[in-house]
């Protein structure tokens, strides 16, 4: 674009001409310059509107991270115009790009805590918008040649707090018991901690791993090994039903069994935005939810929220 | 004889081969054994590290600086955005507030110590430590230097806070926003209390730097409310806040309005008895903040906050009756020798309200009025008026201020903001001191400030 330069009504360029031919310069100076602003309106408009390429970005929770790649693979292929980012490192790590602007969308596996909830009202003056995106029965690993097949809340509570030490307490071999368990960033570290040891703090021998990925490596390779985590990463490992307590009925992590609430460690997946979503963030969330978005989930290994 | 020959060479070779290979196999056990030993000691140090590391998150340390330049309508202004400014200055550089906190944060209890370096030097603004139940963990307790649980603002941290300096009325009432005590905390985290808090002290009613200097303990406690419409987009939250204690007074010589009088002055009451005596400071307020997502804009908030009551101050001050506080030179008469302060009380009201709009992810436009009338009962007419013996302690204010915030990355802010501050304008007979009140006084402030949080 050329941009002509526009003379001066005070500069001396027109100090020799007539007083009419004053009013008509005068009068193409005007011209000009409304085509000059009408020309930069249009550019601007053009560039708002022209705007291809649009990129999400979306961070937290290592449970999620599977499916949010997955999600955002299957998306982009359909939406060339659009990219998905996807980042895990724990659903704290994740709320926390929210808070400090540095995501647009946050996975978390588990509910925005009241005090993350205010720091985002104090900067962003939100409240945060949270979808279920999927449901997850949390998993318990151990390895596929582990005699023990089930355990109730308590003695997994007891395995976590240090209290139970030795597989033989739980029905298994003679045995020491590692556990293996997630970094406090994680948001299945705290669903776990609040819904299964009632608050009460993990052992210091649990050893605490950077994703449930490395968990179930970590179990698959230690007979006496024990983990948890999401039932869609459980490969090559044995998932243990679970009862409510000594006297209940031990059930396994199936999408059955968790959307009838049998299974008593279930949680949903979440998203988080800071404002209500708007256009290619809510196109994207809103595919998430359809049906061509939760067959994935299902496919995965989570279950579908609708 | 060549085939024996080479069957003994093969079975040779064969059995070297063998020896060799048991003694490959048993070097090769060796390695492992030792790859395995020091994996076990990566092991064991990894553990190690791991319990020192577990051990070092709880320590989280948190700061933030405030650098300023502001300029003022004129030289030596007084000025509550950020300080008086002194003789003959009218701009000036500032470190407004250097933050330094230090949180030792084990759970349930918590260690909390935030200093803030300025220009001025060091001083101490959190010292406290915090205990929560370990059941419901919705109570806890907290004892120590911290904040007053009174109100909105006053909780509401400078760093987050979208106008440089918190209101008159604030900055009078509470200086300095902390004090010395213990408060217990309710916040359930779930449940249908979860809508609902409470916080209830019990402190010195001094100043967070100061010693106890009378025998009356203040109350301050603050019930409030937060009610989430998420379907809405939509956040309202509130509290009702009381302070009620007293002071003491090292003078005989209470001084409060007259309203009988034709003309609106203070009546002195000068009983003996008065020396040594608690007076009131009872202050009482509501305050409600509304969130709104607008729609592609960005979050919204407006809030506010009303607050009334009765305080005792000094002549020239509205500020709280301290006789012990540094600075206070309203000293009238001796007693016994030493120097004392007359009390003047005051019933006062006062309020703000503050409208944020976020606009996309890094501006924010901002704007606030807030009043303060640090004495109800007369009017701009009474002072100065002949056979009134009002002073500069009882004219109102009223502030405009108007902003926009830029935030550059997570870290860092810019701050433009303007603060239009209206006197009142008092009679027109006044004279001294209270001569340039006849007037609105040029105390506007320009602050430009950069921020850098971690």
């Amino acid at each position: 674009m050329t941009l002509t330069p526009v003379p001066s009504p005070d500069s001396g360029e027109g100090d020799s001409s007539g007083v009419g031919e004053r009013v008509q310069n005068k009068q193409k100076g005007k011209n000009k310059m409304k085509k000059i602003i009408l020309t930069l309106i249009t550019a601007i408009a053009a560039f708002g509107f022209s705007q291809k390429g649009e990129t999400i970005t979306v961070k937290g929770s290592d449970t999620i991270v599977i499916l949010a790649q997955r999600w955002a693979e299957l998306y982009m292929s359909k939406h060339p115009d659009v990219t998905v980012q996807v980042t895990g490192g724990g659903s704290g790590v994740g709320i926390s790009a929210l808070i400090n602007g540095t995501t647009d969308i946050c996975n978390a596996s588990r509910p925005m805590k009241k005090s993350e909830k205010e720091k985002l009202k104090a900067r962003f003056n939100t409240l945060g918008v949270e979808i279920k995106a999927a449901k997850d029965g949390l998993a318990i690993y151990v390895r596929e040649n582990n005699p023990v097949s089930e355990l109730s809340i308590a003695q997994l509570k007891d395995i976590y707090t240090g209290k139970t030490t030795n597989w033989k307490q739980v029905g298994g071999p003679d045995t020491k018991i590692i556990v293996y368990g997630r970094e406090n960033s994680s948001g299945t570290y705290v669903y776990f901690k609040d819904n299964v040891l009632d608050g009460e703090d993990f052992a210091p021998s649990v050893q605490t791993l950077p994703g449930t990925a490395a968990v179930v490596n970590a179990v698959s390779k230690d007979k006496n090994g024990i983990g948890y985590g999401g039932a869609a990463y459980a490969k090559g490992i044995k998932l243990l039903k679970v009862k409510k307590d000594a006297n209940s009925t031990a059930y396994e992590p199936t999408e059955e069994n968790v959307k009838s609430g049998n299974y008593p460690i279930s949680r949903y997946l979440y998203m988080y935005t800071r404002s209500r979503p708007t256009g290619a963030m809510k196109e994207y969330i809103d595919w998430i939810l359809s049906k061509e978005g939760q067959e994935i989930v299902t496919k995965v290994g989570y279950f579908p929220v609708r | 004889m060549k085939r024996l020959i080479f069957i003994i060479s093969l079975l040779i070779a064969v059995y070297l081969n063998a020896k060799s290979q048991d003694s490959s196999t048993v070097a090769t056990k060796d390695e492992v054994a030792e790859v395995k030993g020091a994996v076990d000691g990566i092991n064991e140090t990894v553990l190690e590290m791991k319990s020192t590391l577990d051990a070092l998150k709880k320590i989280k340390i948190s700061g933030y600086i405030q650098a300023q330049y502001q300029v003022a309508e004129s030289a030596s202004v007084g000025s509550y955005a950020g300080g008086n400014f002194p003789q003959n200055v009218k701009s000036r550089f500032q470190v407004r507030r250097g933050r330094f906190k230090i949180n030792y944060d084990n759970d349930l209890t918590q260690y909390v110590l935030q200093l803030d370096v300025t220009q001025s030097g060091v001083g101490i603004k959190d010292a406290y430590a915090s205990i929560k139940e370990p059941w419901y963990r919705a109570a806890s307790l907290t004892a120590g230097v911290f904040d007053r649980p009174f109100g909105f603002e006053i909780s509401y941290s400078s760093s987050s806070r979208e106008a440089p300096e918190r209101s008159r009325l604030f900055q009078t009432l509470f200086p300095g926003e902390r004090e010395l005590g213990a408060k217990i905390e309710l916040a359930p985290e779930n449940g249908p209390l979860s809508y609902f808090n409470l916080k209830a002290g019990v402190f010195n009613g001094v100043l967070n730097n100061s010693n106890e200097n009378d025998r009356h303990k203040d109350f301050i406690g603050r019930a409030g409310f937060q009610l989430p419409f998420d379907e809405e987009g939509l956040a309202i939250d509130g509290g009702f806040s009381v302070y009620t204690g007293a002071v003491t007074a090292n003078s005989k010589k209470i001084y409060e309005i007259d309203n009988s009088s034709s003309i609106k002055r203070y009546k002195v009451d000068s009983t003996s008895t008065n020396l040594g005596n608690g007076f009131d400071r009872n202050y009482y307020g509501f305050d409600l903040q509304l969130y709104y997502d607008v729609p592609v804009i960005g979050g919204a908030t407006l809030r506010g906050e009303y607050l009334w009551g009765k305080q005792p101050g000094t002549d020239k001050s509205s500020s709280f009756y301290n006789p012990d506080a540094a600075g206070t030179t309203d000293t009238k008469s001796l007693i016994d020798g030493k120097k004392v302060t007359d009390v003047y009380m005051r019933n006062f009201n006062g309020w703000y309200i503050n409208f944020i709009q976020n606009i996309g992810l890094k501006n924010q436009f901002i704007a606030k009025y807030d009043v303060y009338t640090p004495n109800k009962d007369v009017t701009a007419s009474d002072i100065g008026a002949a056979g009134s013996n009002l002073n500069a302690g009882d004219i109102k204010y009223s502030t405009l201020g108007l902003g926009w915030i830029y935030h550059w990355d997570s870290n860092v802010k810019f701050v433009l903001y303007y603060d239009w501050v209206k006197n009142e304008k008092i009679n027109s007979l006044a004279t001294g001191t209270l001569a340039s009140f006849k007037n609105d006084l040029k105390d506007n402030v320009l602050t430009l400030r950069m921020q850098y949080k971690f």
